[in-house]
């Protein structure tokens, strides 16, 4: 007997099966992959809290990130954002993890600072969907280097302008260069930056 | 001139996506400001184009003909995903990078082009090496272009520097202008050279029908 290929039930068949075979397949792929996934996104998220706090680089060995992180990091939940304490060279330091809005995604980034505020340790992003090569550069250490020990300016903010596009160093005039060709992306980091600067002051006024 | 060799000269020159189809331009328009994403890309593309030309080919008896377009985007989103998965699983720092990019390989034209084309009517080896033939002529084209636009946009190859820091970084390079008037000229360049190469061809030999044949060589008769 010859299938009629363009009857109704077997249109309706073949499509039913087809599909359940793909995503089973699929399914299974990403079960095995899963734990695999979630060390990688846990290691990524520990590297880029001690990167902030400048214990780690990105020639740390993933081997060591995990008992590097246990050994010199405090974590604290405060509401919607994780706090992170750490105590280098009898200096305490605060750093904040929080997820805002992006240009296309959210942009998730730790900032490291003194419990005052007014000097930063390390900005680092952990997470972000922004334009690859434009916006997505924000993940670049050219980027994240510019906050190293960078002041403040005297109402507590970071400002971003438009500078020469290699990155502003100076640690004293409280800018940083903003993303060529990503003016929106910028605005949203620069809006992050603040919000973690104001959290990490009121956690570490507690402290 | 075997069937094979047809296939895999067509999609790496002849008949190749961007220069002849103008398929898959969103994406050089893209990813082509850095050679690594670029590669990436072009790797993605041809495992999903090849791999999803040999399994539509293979169930082109089998597919009805009303629904041969959800099969074709299933089939070859199920790749893209896959390829997705196994990104994420082991070169985190690619897939971060490359962000949503690799999702959108399914976008890609030169895929459900390849599939309705060549994979619905011809059998499984041969569609595979056309899907391969056709990622990889995509290929060339964009690793070229990456190459001028990351070289003058970051003065770099890979991300390796290659020019020092007297190099002013033209920064149109590396965003999306530039990759609009890069694709134009090259091409310009593809097009007038080929016009070239057939109408020598034709000189070569009267009569014969100019088209699908070699540069110089006499083109195949047809019928």
């Amino acid at each position: 007997m010859k299938l009629n290929r363009n009857s109704i039930i077997y249109t309706a068949v073949f499509t039913f099966v087809v599909c359940i075979v793909f995503v089973v397949v699929l399914a299974i792929a990403n079960q095995v992959t899963l734990s695999r996934m979630n060390a990688n996104k846990k290691l990524e998220s520990q590297l880029a809290v001690l990167k902030a706090f400048g214990l780690a680089d990105s020639s740390t060995p993933a081997s060591e990130i995990d008992s590097k992180y246990s050994q010199s990091i405090t974590e604290k939940n405060v509401d919607k954002a994780t706090a992170y304490i750490a105590t280098i060279d009898g200096q305490p330091y605060v750093a904040v993890q929080l997820t805002m809005p992006g240009l296309w995604g959210p942009i998730t980034a730790v900032l490291a600072t003194d419990p005052k505020g007014t000097v930063v340790r390390g900005f680092e992003v952990v997470d972000q969907q922004e334009t690859p090569g434009l916006g997505g550069r924000i993940s670049e250490s050219w980027f994240s280097d510019q906050f190293r020990e960078k002041q403040t300016l005297p109402n507590g903010t970071i400002a971003f302008a438009q500078g020469s596009g290699k990155g502003n160093f100076d640690p004293a005039n409280g800018t940083v260069d903003a993303v060529t060709g990503a003016s929106r992306t910028s605005d949203f980091v620069n809006a992050l930056v603040n919000r973690e600067l104001a959290l990490a002051r009121q956690i570490g006024g507690t402290l | 001139m075997s069937a094979s060799s047809k296939v895999i000269k067509d999609g790496l020159w002849y008949n190749t996506p961007i220069f002849v189809q103008v398929l898959g331009i969103c994406s050089t328009l893209a990813v082509t400001n850095n050679l690594k994403n670029t590669l990436i890309m072009v790797l993605g593309v041809s495992f999903a184009t090849s791999m999803g030309s040999l399994t539509l080919s293979a169930l082109r008896e089998l597919i009805p003909r009303k629904v041969r377009m959800i099969v074709q985007v299933l089939v070859l989103s199920f790749y893209v995903i896959i390829i997705d998965i196994v990104l994420r699983a082991y070169q985190p720092a690619i897939s971060k990078q490359l962000g949503p990019y690799v999702g959108l390989i399914i976008t890609n034209c030169i895929l459900m082009g390849r599939a309705e084309a060549f994979a619905a009517s011809n059998p499984p080896g041969l569609s595979f090496l056309d899907g391969l033939a056709n990622g990889l002529g995509y290929g060339w084209v964009l690793l070229v272009i990456a190459t001028i636009r990351e070289f003058l946009g970051f003065g770099s190859l890979f991300g390796f520097k290659i020019v020092g820091d007297w190099f002013t970084p033209w920064t149109i390079m590396v965003m999306a202008p530039s990759a609009f008037f890069l694709v134009a000229i090259a091409l310009w360049i593809a097009n007038n050279y080929r016009a070239k190469a057939e109408a020598a061809a034709k000189k070569a030999a009267p009569g014969a029908p100019a088209g699908s044949g070699p540069a110089g060589a006499p083109a195949p008769q047809k019928g």
